[in-house]
């Protein structure tokens, strides 16, 4: 069950509200993932890579180590919160934006050589932050092509809600 | 007759199943289903550059990138003419150790150690093992920041290229490199004493041969221009045809190998068990205390095995990153033929990896691209078959079976992406 779903239209003071309901004390820190090359996939690396040139120490993509980087976070003291943003199936007409919370990350372990967003998750929790993800629901994955309209408006609606929300919390 | 099934295979590297099919107690048959598609990478080289071959292969994989570029490199340069400086090939060396750390201390602490350990997962692990995953976790970012400082990005990096590189790194990141491998030797000491500790069940073992490249200078290295087989025959990799005789099977979309009409293995265990006397420092202290004859049957010794080289890598980066920083940065060696045949030999943390061209006039002929996963299949269904025999025979549990057949496949690391790169499928 997502906390919301935000679709394109929607005012944004409806996600804004959505997100910092996930959001604890301290700053917020911005992982994008994805596959940029399989148009929409690449969604959360969009955001990050938006976000990163405001907030060159707070948000990180794929391209970064994601894995370094959880560790990296989990060893500052204090707490924060990070968002992992991504595409996802929220089974919702494209472009629809879901907030899934820590407890509905669940431990599946997908088919890959990779460390599960479970485990990251898990190990940001230990270290005193919270965790959610930020999920876009993708309508075009094939090689090459364009990211469609309704992510694209999507992915500026989440750059500019954390946008906000990084000036805020983060300075 | 029943089947029983596991349906993704997790914690490897792409689509794959497990199949076994009984006839009452019997086990008529145990396959590693492929699901994953064919990709094509050898037809789509063909009349490309010798250059454009070289950024398009590495992207068959994204885990053994580097490994691809290697090979693809050392086939291409030999194909050319192409005699690379003697920086670039300690560069080469130290990319691919940083590959090793990154691939090795994934697949050790969060793939296999949970299965040995009875938990469902890495994250089911986190509050009894938390301090290995964080040293999971830390090991992974250094191999990843090795990579990025010698091949220009964490995966598919453009800096290697022929002839040598596009830019060498600085002495100051060649330091800290050293440095911090230097801090990372006890991490990858508690992976040895843990997966040193482990029982590792009798029901997969069995005979069977083991190939690794024969690195230069009596040293254990993970490239060179000839195979160590176990049987004590080496062969030169430009024959590497004769090692791998390739067929297809219709349960998987990636090639099968064998030698002498038999099952072969390669990987971690196999550079071990041919090249394991030549270690040196700790590493060599924990293969002297840890090998027996056991890693010659047992597959799930791959996994010390792999904590063991982690080590080693470790251990060889001081002396690398010294060397590299000790030399002039050389120009690029240029291709002295536009026509040429050549074969690359590379470990990648899975295996042999080779790649085979053939120039004409400057361009891509013919490509060839043999996996360490494709040459391991019918190895890992051998060991998954004999091991379903006998724990049925001994009345466990269909879970149990399958749980140790998981292991088994799981132990080989393999790569699934990596092995679907080429088949041609005939339907009779």
């Amino acid at each position: 069950m997502h906390k919301l779903r935000h679709t394109p239209g929607d005012p944004e003071e409806a996600l804004t509200e959505a997100v910092e309901t996930v959001v604890g004390e301290g700053p917020v820190y911005v992982l994008g993932l994805g596959y940029v090359d399989k148009a929409d996939d690449g969604a959360g690396v969009l955001v990050a890579n938006t976000l990163k040139k405001t907030f060159p120490d707070y948000s990180f993509s794929e391209h970064d180590g994601v894995e370094g980087v959880v560790l990296d976070i989990s060893q500052k003291t204090g707490p924060g919160t990070v968002l992992f943003v991504d595409a996802g199936d929220l089974k919702a007409p494209p472009g629809t934006i879901g907030i899934v919370t820590r407890d509905q990350i669940k431990d599946t372990e997908i088919s890959t050589h990779r460390v599960p967003v479970a485990l990251m998750a898990a190990i940001i929790e230990r270290s005193g932050k919270k965790v959610a993800i930020v999920a876009i629901q993708p309508k075009c994955l094939e090689f090459r092509a364009e990211v469609s309209q309704e992510v694209g408006r999507s992915v500026a609606a989440v750059v500019a809600t954390l946008s906000r929300l990084m000036q805020e919390r983060n300075g | 007759m029943r089947t029983l099934e596991v349906v993704p295979l997790t914690r490897v590297e792409g689509d794959g199943g497990i199949t076994v099919t009984l006839d009452g107690k019997k086990v008529k048959s145990v396959t590693l289903d492929i699901h994953e598609g064919p990709r094509l990478i050898e037809q789509m080289v063909v009349g490309m550059t010798p250059e454009d071959n070289l950024n398009v292969v590495p992207r068959i994989c994204a885990i053994c990138t580097l490994s691809h570029k290697y090979a693809s490199l050392r086939g291409l340069e030999k194909a050319l003419g192409i005699d690379p400086p003697e920086k670039a090939q300690v560069m080469r060396d130290l990319m691919m150790l940083g590959e090793n750390v990154e691939s090795n201390s994934l697949h050790t602490f969060m793939l296999a150690l949970p299965d040995f350990l009875g938990y469902p997962s890495a994250v089911a692990m986190l509050n009894d093992y938390g301090d290995d995953v964080v040293r999971a976790l830390r090991l992974k970012k250094f191999g990843n920041h090795v990579m990025q400082v010698t091949s220009g990005r964490i995966v598919h990096g453009e800096n290697p290229g022929l002839g040598g590189f596009g830019k060498y790194p600085t002495k100051k990141q060649m330091s800290e490199i050293a440095l911090r491998s230097k801090e990372l030797v006890p991490d990858a000491v508690r992976a040895v004493e843990l997966f040193g500790s482990l029982e590792y069940s009798e029901y997969p073992e069995a005979e069977t041969t083991f190939m690794s490249v024969n690195a230069p200078a009596k040293k254990f290295g993970l490239a060179g221009d000839s195979i160590l087989i176990s049987d004590g025959e080496e062969t030169d990799a430009d024959d590497y045809k004769k090692l791998t005789s390739e067929r297809v099977v219709p349960h998987s979309f990636a090639k099968r190998s064998l030698y002498k009409d038999k099952t072969f293995a390669v990987g971690a265990n196999a550079r071990m068990i041919n090249m394991g006397k030549r270690l040196d420092g700790q590493a060599g202290d924990f293969f002297k205390e840890h090998y027996s004859d056991r890693w010659l049957k047992n597959p799930l010794l791959n996994n010390l095995a792999q904590a063991i080289e982690m080590l080693w890598a470790l251990e060889q980066m001081p002396e690398t990153t010294e060397l590299v920083a000790s030399m002039e940065d050389p120009k690029r060696a240029e291709p002295t033929r536009l026509t040429g045949s050549g074969t690359g030999a590379v470990e990648a943390p899975r295996g042999i990896l080779y790649h085979h061209y053939d120039i004409k006039d400057g361009l891509v002929e013919t490509a060839d691209i043999i996996t360490p996963t494709a040459q391991n299949l019918d190895d890992i269904e051998m060991h998954m078959k004999l091991c379903a025999e006998r724990m049925l025979a001994d009345d466990k549990k269909d879970a149990e079976v399958l749980l140790a057949l998981e292991m088994i496949a799981r132990a080989y690391d393999p790569c699934i992406s990596c092995a679907t790169h080429l088949v041609t499928l005939k339907r009779l």
